[in-house]
């Protein structure tokens, strides 16, 4: 079998907080084959050059989680990721600790943050008193069922997605990609009874703070897709509690605005969507840029075929039509 | 110092499982891991948990592929108990929340596993590791225990005849601790990685085996080391059997199906020890491939089949090995893969220690006997952890306060300091790799006793060395060159009882193959192996067989 | 080139700038726009949050249109990028395609899956090229030093959009280079800017928009440019709001993509709606002025 190897050049993210004071960058040169793993380059320089420079790592085989770090900016598993595409993209191979959590010493970070928050979203079985499991034998599924569970159990815990979100350090609210993901595989779970109330609850606690900007599904390497999974809480929530708070209340303002004339009509949205209190604290700002912008007010004419929008929503949005 | 009723080491599936039966009990649990619990290594098992679910199967005959499995060295009480249990077991993860594949009428997915006479492997696509070890980290969460997290275990303490408790570095602080405890399990997993080609994970050092050893535990049964047949050839990585379970078939380089010759009926579903021997064979033969190593077929299968029920391993042979499975054959070497021996118990989890447990690969009860079926260890960590955790809790209801003395802290932490003071020395990771070369080399599938003699004076030479291991990462805050030199301790170790108990024993069975005693012997060896620690060395003793209802046979698949 | 043009909501509204310089541009480098009364809005993502298969429905119905046509399409907004892709790629689905052709049906509507959907980032940097494009600039952007901000949905999933890296994207750097200004590398370019949750929790929008304009800066950006309007109106129509919740000044322009190229080909600011913007950005014209006359 052929081993070509390459130089992998690699900047190393180095920080001891009990010794330095900043940060620092190291430098390592190292002969690889191309489709050896970050993880490998990395173990290989602790055990013949720098003992020192501190990781976490396990399986080898990304199953277990603990070697999710920052490799040329990409949030990704080190053991999954061969040295040979970044040198190609970059010309170096930069190192560094997960985003989003503090760093504890290198490559090692504080994840207290992120258990946390899968811990809030009370990630366990809750059974249904009045419709308890068979006694002695598996809970039957169907394969609709079976189906929802395509994507959530593939997550492993590392936490890319987290250090790729821009949403968690803005805003401790937000539970982040992973413990939402997590909520989805409970309330898809036919043996659990509280789907209705952790719906209710993570409404309230940060659902709605989802970007969808789809940083975390790129991120993830067990194609878990979490703001696919958070996109589809959010229709549930909607689907089986209505509008509660700000966030459903938009986005079906939203849907309910363009079904009046095919295009938005901007001004009735924010009428629509706000809360008295919110619209209030608007006022100011929509004064402002309507002396710019004077269409803000404008009400838009119906689109040619408007009735065929209209057709479409009675189709597929009356009673709960958008169950997936 | 901290205090609790029940200290669990480990938290795999075979940890939590104890923990959780010890808190159910209305213990003060506690769990010590040095990784994060949904990192430990049970994660990495594939293929799936045995259990004798379906109509036209019986734990009868879950019962007797494991004792023919275990070449008749497995105690029949023991397998009979643990089969038995099966079922319940299966049914009980399910109910905490794991998702398994179903079948299309909902029920239970099975596929067919080595060893096996009918398809009784309960399987999670190809994690089903992850997806129990999962189910049970999140079902525990609903019992109240303390977990030490990233704390390495470096020792055990007992006075005046039982458990105190444990020593263990805290990885964040830098820092030694004590805990006391009424009892101990130790669920530790394997410590393959005394071998260079292996299925473990990085953190399989086998830290509580160790422990145990050193203040008095047997370890049971060491000499038998299980090799998988198909590991990816560079990395060491685990194809799963249910590669095979689904239709993969080997090829040597002369493109012969080999596995014909050596299981004319089950082929490539014959038991590990069997398709690794044959691999091996081949190999050395010189009808492997150039470069040493023979191909896992699966391209015949069909892209949607692969991508579906084999996914894992589709991603792994594409991330890790440059190789799509779909198109191509996969190079594979056999690796070590799982330690048949470990702190030897009975089935209750208890040692010869007062207050010590073992439980999961930590443990060798034994019910694989000389060779595992697969699909049997996911079911032993949970079977016997429970039975461990529970044992461990009646045992501290009675127990009287744990007793840790100052000074216990201060001789375990002196000699582990005197490692950072000094200003030369060994390097940890390097005595490690010697370690693990000659284990590969001289204590493999073919063993020599010319080898393993010199083996057990390499092994020794080594840990001579290590007496002067240097460490010389001087920070208090997450410190592995530390608990690098703490993990070769613990591999040294257990690499010398391994090749002292193989070299004892004359005859082949199972797992275990004597170049110089090729036939299995019944009269002579139907019984297991007990090491002892001695300043000079392991001491062996031998404890007999249990036998229920099967005579022991010659095993042909 | 010929191309259906789907400008979005805003681009015909608050955003009218945009249309503007769109226009401007498209005419300057040969491609025609050609119009249809008959599209609606593509959900902006929030119809997808409410209930996605009318999101995929609607959008179905759109391109459908253009389809009917015998064109592409083309968007000047990432989020209608990212919608109308959205639709495209599950339209590959027998399953989504079984559950949403009885409803077009009932509209007269039935869709292929023929269409490709383009943002103008691509068509400049694809159809029409980079080496024609740098023919045509009459005042290089020199002196400029620009931190591109691509909008999340122009990119992401990439299983949709397929259209560049997802995080580590350079199609928009390239082009600024072509029109000759700096491009400013730092990594908010690929990050989101708040809006989706600007009537949500309007301060932690803020805050993010600040992240991204505080990075882009700290990295030594003049100025910001962006495909995506609603983009625009989180990075500059609420600028403000955004330096009063982090206290500190941002002060940075936001140009739409159009309007750069725009500059570059000869266009006056007013031709472009610049002075339309809540940041004013004849700080960074005077840049472009500066270096063009040493």
């Amino acid at each position: 079998m052929a081993t070509a190897t390459i130089t992998a050049e690699m900047d190393v993210f180095r920080f001891d907080p009990t010794s330095e004071s900043k940060p620092r960058y190291q430098r390592y040169s190292l002969e690889l084959p191309p489709h050896a793993p970050v993880l490998t380059a990395l173990l290989k320089i602790r055990e013949e050059t720098d003992p020192t420079l501190t990781l976490r790592y396990s399986c080898r085989s990304a199953i277990c989680g603990s070697c999710a770090m920052l490799i040329n900016a990409r949030s990704r598993l080190a053991c999954q990721t061969p040295v040979g595409p970044e040198m190609e993209r970059h010309g170096r191979i930069v190192i560094e600790p997960m985003g989003n959590q503090p760093v504890l010493r290198d490559l090692v970070v504080e994840t207290e943050p992120f258990w946390r928050q899968y811990h809030r979203v009370e990630p366990y079985l809750k059974p249904d008193p009045l419709r308890p499991m068979p006694v002695g034998k598996e809970t039957p599924m169907t394969p609709t069922e079976v189906k929802r569970f395509q994507e959530t159990p593939r997550c492993i815990a590392c936490g890319a997605c987290y250090s790729a979100c821009p949403a968690v350090t803005a805003d401790p609210e937000f539970p982040g990609p992973m413990a939402l993901a997590k909520l989805y595989r409970y309330v898809v779970d036919p043996r659990d009874g509280a789907h209705q109330d952790r719906l209710l609850r993570i409404q309230t606690s940060g659902l709605w703070l989802c970007l969808r900007c789809h940083l975390c599904t790129e991120a993830c390497p067990k194609d878990v897709r979490p703001s696919e999974r958070i996109r589809d809480l959010k229709e549930l929530a909607i689907a089986a509690q209505g509008v509660t708070e700000p966030g459903s209340r938009h986005a079906v303002a939203f849907k309910d605005n363009i079904a009046e004339k095919g295009v938005l009509n901007e001004f009735k949205l924010a009428r629509q969507s706000l809360g008295p209190s919110q619209l209030l604290g608007q006022l100011s700002q929509g004064v402002k840029i309507r002396r710019r912008k004077p269409e803000l007010m404008k009400k838009p004419k119906p689109i040619d075929g408007h009735a065929e929008v209209v057709k479409l929503y009675e189709l597929l949005d009356s009673d709960e039509e958008g169950t997936p | 110092m901290k205090r609790h009723d029940v200290v669990v080491v480990g938290a795999g599936l075979a940890g939590q499982r104890a923990a959780l039966a010890a808190a159910e009990k209305g213990r003060d649990v506690a769990i010590v891991s040095k990784l994060h619990p949904l990192r430990s290594h049970s994660g990495a098992a594939q293929g799936g948990i045995n259990a004798a679910l379906g109509k036209e199967d019986s734990a009868e005959t879950h019962i007797y592929d494991t004792v023919k499995g275990s070449d008749y060295l497995g105690d029949q009480d023991a397998i009979e108990f643990f089969c038995q249990e099966a079922g319940p077991t299966v049914v009980e993860m399910e109910h905490f929340g794991t998702i398994f594949s179903r079948a299309d009428d909902g029920s239970l997915a099975r596929r067919p596993f080595g060893g096996a006479g009918f398809p009784r492997t309960i399987y999670a696509a190809d994690r089903t590791g992850l997806a129990l070890l999962q189910a049970l980290w999140e079902h525990l969460e609903t019992q109240s225990f303390t977990l030490y997290e990233e704390w390495d275990l470096t020792n055990l303490i007992v006075r005046d005849g039982r458990v105190q408790g444990i020593v263990a570095f805290d990885r964040r602080r830098g820092d030694f601790e004590e805990l006391a405890a009424k009892s101990v399990v130790i669920a530790t997993g394997p410590f393959g990685r005394v071998y260079a080609r292996t299925t473990n994970a990085h953190s399989c050092t086998g830290d509580g085996v160790a422990a145990a050893y050193a203040v008095g535990a047997y370890l049971k049964d060491m000499e038998f080391v299980q090799f998988h047949p198909t590991a990816l050839l560079e990395s060491g990585i685990l194809i799963t059997e249910g590669a095979r379970g689904e239709g993969g078939i080997l090829k040597n380089g002369q493109e012969e199906r080999f596995m014909t010759r050596y299981a004319p009926h089950v082929q490539e579903l014959a038991s590990r020890d069997v398709v690794s021997r044959a691999i091996a064979t081949e190999v050395m033969e010189g009808r492997g491939f150039p470069g040493k190593y023979v191909h896992l077929e699966l391209m015949h299968l069909g892209r949607e089949l692969i991508e579906s029920r084999l996914q894992e391993i589709c991603d792994f042979c594409r991330s890790f090995a440059g190789i799509d499975p779909v198109n191509e054959p996969i190079p594979v070497m056999p690796a070590q893969h799982y330690m048949m021996g470990g702190v030897g118990t009975n089935l209750r989890g208890e040692t010869n220690i007062p207050g010590l447990f073992a439980a999961g690969e930590a443990a060798c009860v034994s019910i694989h006997g000389a060779n595992r079926l697969g699909g049997n260890s996911l079911l032993e960590t949970l079977v016997f952890g429970k039975q461990a955790g529970l044992a461990a809790a009646e045992f501290a209801e009675y127990a009287p306060a744990a007793v840790l003395h100052e000074s216990d802290l201060e001789a375990e932490t002196s000699t582990i300091r005197a490692m950072s003071n000094r200003t030369e020395g060994e390097d940890p990771q390097r005595l490690r790799s010697e370690l693990q070369a000659l284990m590969e080399g001289l204590v493999g599938i073919f063993r020599k006793p010319a080898e393993l003699t010199q083996a057990l004076s390499q092994v020794r030479a080594l840990k001579e060395r290590f007496s002067a291991v240097r460490v010389v990462d001087a920070s208090k805050v997450y410190n592995i060159n530390l608990t690098d030199a703490l993990e070769t301790g613990h591999l040294l170790t257990l690499a010398e009882v391994i090749v002292v108990s193989a070299l004892a024993r004359t005859e082949s069975r199972g797992a275990h193959y004597r170049v110089d005693f090729p036939q299995r012997d019944d009269k002579n060896w139907m019984r297991h192996t007990l090491a002892q620690r001695t300043p000079s060395g392991p001491t062996l003793s031998y404890s007999s067989v249990a036998f229920t209802r099967w005579e022991p046979k010659e095993r042909v698949y | 080139m010929r191309i259906a043009y789907y400008p979005g909501c805003v681009a015909q509204e608050s955003g009218r700038e945009l249309d503007v310089s769109t226009r401007w541009v498209c005419e300057k480098v040969g491609i025609e726009l050609v119009e249809f009364p008959s599209f609606s809005c593509c959900g902006s993502g929030f119809i997808d949050e409410a209930n996605q298969r009318l999101n995929l429905a609607l959008n179905a119905r759109n391109l459908a249109i253009a389809e009917k046509a015998g064109l592409d399409l083309l968007t000047i907004c990432s989020t209608c990028q990212g919608m109308l892709s959205l639709a495209n790629h599950r339209w590959q689905e027998a399953e989504t395609r079984a559950q949403l052709e009885p409803a077009l049906r009932q509209i007269g509507v039935a869709y292929r899956g023929s269409v490709k959907v383009k943002h103008l980032l691509q068509v400049l940097t694809e159809d029409i090229g980079l080496a024609q494009l740098k023919t045509l600039v009459k005042r290089p952007l020199s002196g400029l030093k620009v931190g591109a901000f691509y909008g999340c949905h122009l990119l992401r999933p990439q299983a949709e959009l397929g259209f560049d890296d997802p995080e580590d994207p350079h199609t928009f750097e390239d082009l600024l280079t072509a029109l000759g200004a700096t491009p400013v590398m730092y990594r908010g370019r690929v990050m989101c800017c708040g809006f989706p949750i600007l009537f949500v929790k309007e301060s932690t929008a803020n805050r993010i928009a600040a992240n991204q304009i505080d990075d882009a800066r700290a990295h030594g950006a003049d100025a910001m440019a962006t495909p995506c309007p609603l983009c625009h109106i989180s990075l500059d129509s609420y600028q403000n709001r955004a330096e009063t919740e982090v206290g500190h000044s941002l002060k940075t322009p936001i140009f739409h993509l159009p309007q750069l190229v725009g500059l570059a080909l000869g266009a006056t600011p007013d031709q472009l709606g610049l002075p339309r913007h809540l940041v004013p950005t004849d700080g960074a014209l005077a840049k472009i002025a500066a270096k063009a006359s040493t």
